[in-house]
């Protein structure tokens, strides 16, 4: 079964029929359409503060309100407690979701890759040693773990969150990389280069890595919804970077102003945009699972 | 016989692993910036009984010591005392943990249960219009955010409706009522359970769902089926009797899989609902620098997840007699 899909990915055809499978699926579509209006929202987020400097997500104020009011025409989506725009703060909202969840699944990827590479090329104590300690980091709830530091740590900044949820992210790709390793270690094109002299770290990066990359990169988009989920469950309780303005840290003003019951206009949407925008990536995956291999649809559910 | 022998091992994999965490956060403790004593010892008390602590925890003593005295405490369970209560973890931690317990396995089993039943019946009308409102509702409930979902729960049904309780696990009139028998109590405690209930299990059983749903396409595919069907059974009895039960299967173990998700959910809930729980602990005493809450309630749930891993891996391995240790 590996090997299929290692060789589905070189032929050419693949990308052809690939996309054929992907244009039939409607979850991939739904998907895709959604994350282009979210990488749109995230794109745009620059202009509100350009067209006037109250509409900046973080200091900018309104100097008339002072307080939470509803959809106007100089607001469209109201403002929140300080008299700072809601859809402003929704805007800059997309881009640290793409932000955090893009760089969270790169740097667990990345890592994920490289030790599950090593684990099965290294085999032996190796092997043992670091497949122990991804079953170990694999059942602690990485949301309680960054609470834990950050109440050691004090207040984590946004790049330390996502070095964390990195960190502790990795352990289901390397499991699936090195499976894919042990099956490549043994057929003939990895003797071929042992026997012309070929270093281990010239096997690893170019005979191995290329196999494995693409299996990695399926990985990528549940690693990026459980980044986003992370960073939004961390600021919706209060331990957010407080110099950002994440959709989890909207709703945690929302909450903690008490202002839940009382403004709708505050407290939708980021909640529906954090909402769709895990669902749309999971739906990417899903669409992409399909593609690559059905038999694989289980692994993406167990986050 | 066989199954003895896998326990022990994974027992004593699950002391080994727990130990490596004990001494992680042990370290962590002390590599923090900041003074590692004011960690241990409350700031409020008096000069004579913080010292008595710094000798009794040895923090005055080279750092092994401090190891050796850290772990014996933990053995022995004394966790020291909450900076916030006043009162010894231990008690904390014995009064908050039932109510965890209650609402997180209600929840699963629930869960579990619906969402095998309806992926039982998504997989049998594949590539229909049932099929498809299914997974779609599915993989939308998995995905809402979970505290946000939790709100507008309180909102509608708590606030607007007011058919619920907006926050709590009881209500005093009822439990200072003197006449106020079991029944009562019980009532009231359901009452405040079911919107906590209701986001947990809202989020879940989408992905047993789905599982379920794939689980059971392969499981159509196998010879004992198309015997089945040769044998001129009954559709139904075909679904509910040779298939599901074998496709349930892999739902089980991704309830172990999935159980650090679960855990992040459950202390997000009981946060929102004010419901007494470890994780609404967890994250209050984390909010407060109540250290030592803190760290008991994290080695309490780490425990809990090993233990329930290896529990889900048993119950498997009795549930498919295929599978052998």
């Amino acid at each position: 079964m590996e090997r299929r899909i290692s060789e589905r990915f070189r032929s050419v055809g693949f990308l052809r029929e690939g996309w054929a499978i992907f244009r039939e699926s409607l979850l991939g579509k739904i998907g895709l359409i959604l994350l282009i209006l979210f990488a749109l929202m995230a794109v745009s987020s620059f202009i509100p503060p350009r067209i006037d400097p109250m509409y900046h997500p973080m200091t900018g104020v309104d100097p008339e309100i002072s307080s939470s009011v509803g959809p106007s025409l100089r607001h469209w989506l109201g403002t929140d407690f300080m008299g700072r725009d809601i859809l402003s703060q929704l805007l800059a909202g997309a881009r640290v979701a793409f932000m955090v969840g893009v760089s969270a699944a790169f740097m667990s990827i990345f890592l994920g890759t490289a030790i599950g590479m090593f684990a099965g090329y290294a085999g032996r104590a190796m092997d043992t040693l670091l497949m122990r300690l991804a079953d170990m980091i694999m059942v602690m709830p990485t949301l309680l773990v960054v609470l834990i530091l950050s109440s050691l740590f004090g207040q984590l900044n946004i790049w330390t969150i996502v070095l964390i949820i990195a960190l502790f992210r990795w352990p289901g790709v390397s499991r699936v990389i090195r499976a894919q390793t042990l099956s490549l270690k043994q057929r003939p094109f990895i003797e071929a280069a042992k026997v012309a002299g070929a270093s281990h770290l010239r096997i690893i990066f170019r005979h191995i890595m290329p196999n494995v990359l693409p299996l990695a990169f399926l990985y990528m988009t549940f690693r990026v919804t459980s980044a986003i989920i992370i960073e939004a469950a961390l600021a919706f309780l209060g331990f957010g970077d407080p110099g950002t303005v994440s959709w989890g840290m909207m709703l945690q003003w929302v909450w903690k102003t008490g202002h839940m019951f009382r403004a709708p206009y505050w407290l939708l949407p980021p909640g529906i945009c954090i909402s769709l925008i895990t669902l749309s990536f999971y739906m990417l995956g899903r669409a992409m699972d399909e593609v690559l291999d059905p038999r694989l649809r289980r692994e993406g559910e167990a986050e | 016989m066989e199954l003895r022998r896998y326990v022990i091992r994974r027992l004593v994999q699950i002391v080994i692993i727990f130990f490596v965490i004990l001494t992680v956060l042990f370290m962590l403790f002390r590599l923090a910036p900041g003074d590692p004593v004011s960690r241990m010892v409350d700031p409020d008390m008096t000069p004579e009984d913080s010292e008595r602590l710094i000798a009794e925890l040895g923090l005055n003593r080279p750092l092994w010591i401090q190891y050796v005295v850290y772990v014996k405490n933990f053995v022995t369970g004394n966790f020291g005392h909450s900076f916030h209560y006043g009162e010894p973890v231990v008690h904390i931690i014995g009064n908050r943990l039932p109510n965890t317990i209650l609402l997180f396995t209600t929840s699963i089993i629930l869960s579990a249960l619906v969402g095998v039943f309806l992926g039982k019946i998504a997989s049998w009308h594949k590539g229909e219009k049932t099929d498809t409102f299914m997974t779609i509702g599915a993989l939308a409930t998995h995905t809402v955010f979970l505290p946000w979902l939790a709100l507008i729960l309180i909102w509608v049904f708590a606030y607007k409706l007011a058919w619920f309780p907006i926050t709590g696990m009881i209500s005093e009139e009822v439990w200072l009522d003197p006449d106020a028998g079991f029944v009562m109590k019980a009532l009231d405690v359901m009452q405040h359970m079911i919107l906590p209930l209701a986001t947990l299990f809202l989020i879940h059983f989408g992905a047993y769902l789905l599982i379920m749903r794939s689980s059971m396409l392969e499981t159509l595919k196998e010879d004992y089926i198309l015997t089945a069907r040769a044998k001129g059974l009954e559709e139904k009895v075909i679904r509910d009797r040779h298939a599901a039960p074998n496709a349930a299967l892999p739902v089980v173990t991704s309830i172990g899989l999935s159980l650090a998700f679960s855990i992040n959910g459950g202390a997000l809930t009981e946060t929102v609902f004010t419901w007494p729980g470890i994780g609404r602990e967890l994250v209050f005493s984390v909010s407060h620098n109540d250290y030592p809450l803190a760290q008991a309630c994290f080695l309490l749930i780490a425990l809990v997840v090993l233990i329930s891993n290896l529990v889900v891996d048993v119950l498997y391995a009795y549930l498919d007699p295929r599978i052998r240790y």
